[in-house]
């Protein structure tokens, strides 16, 4: 039986790393790659300097402050839910919601977890803000503002996602009916994603559970974007959303220290019904295009300098069949 | 019957990998939009949540992200510790472990996309009859720390500093931003955003050219070196920190013919050499990943095994390695053509 490993082993025909071949191709790449990304990086600081805020510690006051001055021009008639996260010491459980262009008579929060107890549940509002508090399971929350009056039905939807393993498909809470005019997402972005600019999203409106058809839908952004859609024949409506950061500066998130760029939409339609105007709204936020500020050409610069690092262990077919005939003659 | 389609470990393996490498980078497209929360968000292998058909995700986002958003903000608000930092990282790291305790480092050799894509690169490598490296005994363990230096210093260093505002907000997940799963996985579903790189940030430039550079090298080096973005992977490292409490083990026993022969170090895609010379808890090294090919190799009857509770799942045989070698050498060169292509004859 050993003798037959053995033949095994001396017919191996492998390269061993005597030459130490991969570390030298690593260092010359590594070596390579850190020249290259100090020259581009150097240029690219400068660049950019001045539409990019500088790194804080977590909650940064200035960056907040440019926030909230420009969150406070409003920028949509159509009424919104605002999701304000953090509280005094930043945590993501304390979450806030800020109606704007509507005076709820209640806001209501539906949970993924449709059989939980408090899947559907009213929130404490104090005719300035609602607060969502802790929920039993997270996963994706629907939040829904309504106000009823003068033959009017106003309601302003959003939805909030909490990370958190186990948490229910939402689908079917996305899908059962909680006003009686809806704009449904088809779907949502998924866990840990969002909403981004040249992207089409199907959105569902509809009345009592009933598709409108070549139904009316506004979709404006706080970057003044404002575009008319019309729902086809399934009640769908597919939202191409704008490429608009150009216009505006470079912001950071709700705390300030993300510095990730965002912005928001709202989605609006109108329906008359048994005499009474029903608004509906949803609102969420998007983000700039997937290949803004980002450069494809140099991905695949450095993606082939890597290559072109890796490329002296593909050449060593002399020195392979010299160690195989060393490695024989050694047994 | 099973054994009519799976002669081979090997090819039970095989299987198994490309079944995973499915779930793993379309599995959103087959168990629904929002399959990641109801899986595990904590899977001990390179699943890509910058891949957005993932089934699931790998635990060193998870990780970085807290790092990043809780533990480091936490720190200066201490007394908030205990309610959201503390609870989440031992949830993250328990769910972590309810997956890693019945697979142990598997997941590595089973489960993960990077190593799959690797591996099948490895095997188009022999059939085109490029040359084959592997590492000495001598240069390996230049090679080993780097592993735990990249878990030190890019999943736990850096993304806690940035929490803490003591670096760069843009080194909140700065291993995912070097990692070559988020690049190959997000190409496979044909998605080329995450080739692009950041352009607004100095930091960021640096850190996706060091990734692309990174990818580029381990898809070429992966036609003649086995798995080479493994054994600087730390995952790996981590994965490694709790091999020891899995009772799925590699288990090798001492034999007097180990001395003559080096067969399972030449089947092992890690280059191992321990395997061959140790026995008993050394042998069972912390850059092993469970493939298995050691035991398959080995043509002594149950030397290595690979045990689940004690109880043994798969042992080395004269037969199995018959069988084994029929198909492939120890260093992978398949005997076999596959219909479009066959294996250059060195």
């Amino acid at each position: 039986m050993i003798s037959n490993s053995v033949a095994e082993v001396a017919s191996y025909k492998g390269l061993t790393m005597n030459n130490n071949v991969l570390l030298k191709a690593t260092s010359v790449m590594w070596l390579l790659l850190l020249l290259f990304s100090a020259m581009y990086s150097y240029a690219a600081e400068h660049e950019h300097q001045h539409g990019e805020y500088g790194d804080s510690p977590a909650g940064g006051k200035v960056k907040q402050s440019r926030h909230s001055m420009r969150d406070a021009v409003l920028w949509t008639d159509y009424p919104t839910l605002k999701i304000m996260r953090g509280g005094e010491m930043g945590s993501r459980h304390d979450v806030m919601l800020l109606p704007k262009n509507i005076v709820p008579d209640s806001i209501d929060a539906y949970s993924s977890n449709v059989k939980a107890a408090d899947a559907h549940r009213q929130l404490p509002y104090d005719l300035v803000m609602a607060k969502l508090g802790s929920l039993s399971s997270g996963g994706f929350i629907w939040l829904s503002a309504r106000q009823e009056a003068a033959g009017k039905v106003i309601v302003a939807s959003t939805v909030h996602y909490v990370s958190e393993r186990g948490s229910k498909n939402p689908t079917a809470m996305f899908m059962q009916q909680k006003n009686a005019l809806e704009i449904i997402p088809q779907p949502y972005p998924r866990e840990h994603t969002r909403y981004r600019s040249n992207e089409d999203w199907k959105f569902l409106v509809r009345f009592n559970s009933l598709p409108l058809i070549q139904q009316k839908v506004i979709l404006m952004t706080q970057n003044g974007s404002k575009i008319s859609l019309l729902s086809d024949v399934h009640g769908m409506v597919t939202a191409h959303i704008p490429d608009d950061f150009k216009t505006v500066a470079e912001i950071s998130d709700i705390q300030g220290n993300r510095s990730r760029r965002s912005s928001e939409f709202v989605l609006a339609t109108e329906h008359l019904s048994a005499g009474k105007t029903y608004i509906t709204a949803f609102n969420g936020q998007y983000a700039p295009d997937a290949f803004s500020q980002r450069s494809v050409l140099a991905g695949l610069g450095f993606m082939l300098a890597g290559m072109a690092g890796a490329t002296p262990l593909l050449r060593n077919r002399r020195s392979a069949k010299k160690t195989s005939e060393t490695a024989k003659g050694a047994l | 019957m099973l054994t009519r389609i799976f002669p081979t470990l090997g090819r039970f393996r095989f299987t198994v990998q490309i079944i995973m490498l499915f779930v793993t980078v379309y599995g959103g497209a087959l168990l629904g939009t929002y399959a990641v929360d109801r899986i595990s968000q904590a899977l001990p292998s390179l699943s890509c949540s910058y891949d957005n058909m993932t089934g699931d995700q790998c635990i060193l986002i998870v990780t970085q992200h807290q790092l990043h958003h809780r533990i480091g903000a936490a720190l200066v608000n201490a007394q908030y510790a205990a309610v959201n930092v503390l609870i989440p990282t031992l949830i993250s790291v328990g769910t972590f472990f309810a997956f890693f305790f019945f697979l142990n480092k598997a997941f590595c050799g089973w489960v993960c996309p990077m190593g799959t894509v690797q591996e099948l690169i490895y095997r188009f490598g022999r059939r085109i009859g490029r040359p084959f490296h592997r590492f000495e005994p001598g240069n390996v363990g230049k090679v080993r720390p780097i592993k735990w230096l990249i878990l030190l210093v890019f999943v736990l260093g850096l993304p806690l500093l940035a929490g803490m505002g003591l670096a760069s907000d843009k080194l909140g997940a700065p291993f995912c931003q070097v990692c070559p799963s988020r690049l190959a996985t997000t190409l496979l579903t044909l998605d080329a955003e995450q080739i692009a790189m950041q352009t607004s940030s100095g930091i960021g430039f640096m850190l996706n050219a060091a990734g692309n550079a990174l990818f580029g090298f381990v898809i070429i080096a992966a036609l003649a070196v086995r798995q080479p973005f493994c054994r600087i992977c730390p995952l790996l490292s981590w994965n490694a920190m709790f091999q020891k409490l899995s009772p799925m083990r590699l288990v090798k026993k001492q034999n007097q013919k180990c001395e003559k022969c080096s067969i399972c170090q030449i089947a092992c895609p890690m280059d191992i050499h321990e395997i061959g010379r140790e026995h008993g808890s050394k042998a069972f090294h912390e850059d092993c990943t469970l493939c298995g090919r050691c035991a398959e190799y080995c043509p002594d009857d149950d030397v290595i095994q690979i045990k689940f509770f004690g109880i043994k799942l798969f042992g080395s045989s004269l037969q199995n390695y018959k069988k084994r070698v029929k198909q492939e050498s120890p260093e992978g060169m398949p005997k076999h053509a596959v219909i479009w292509i066959t294996p250059v004859k060195e």
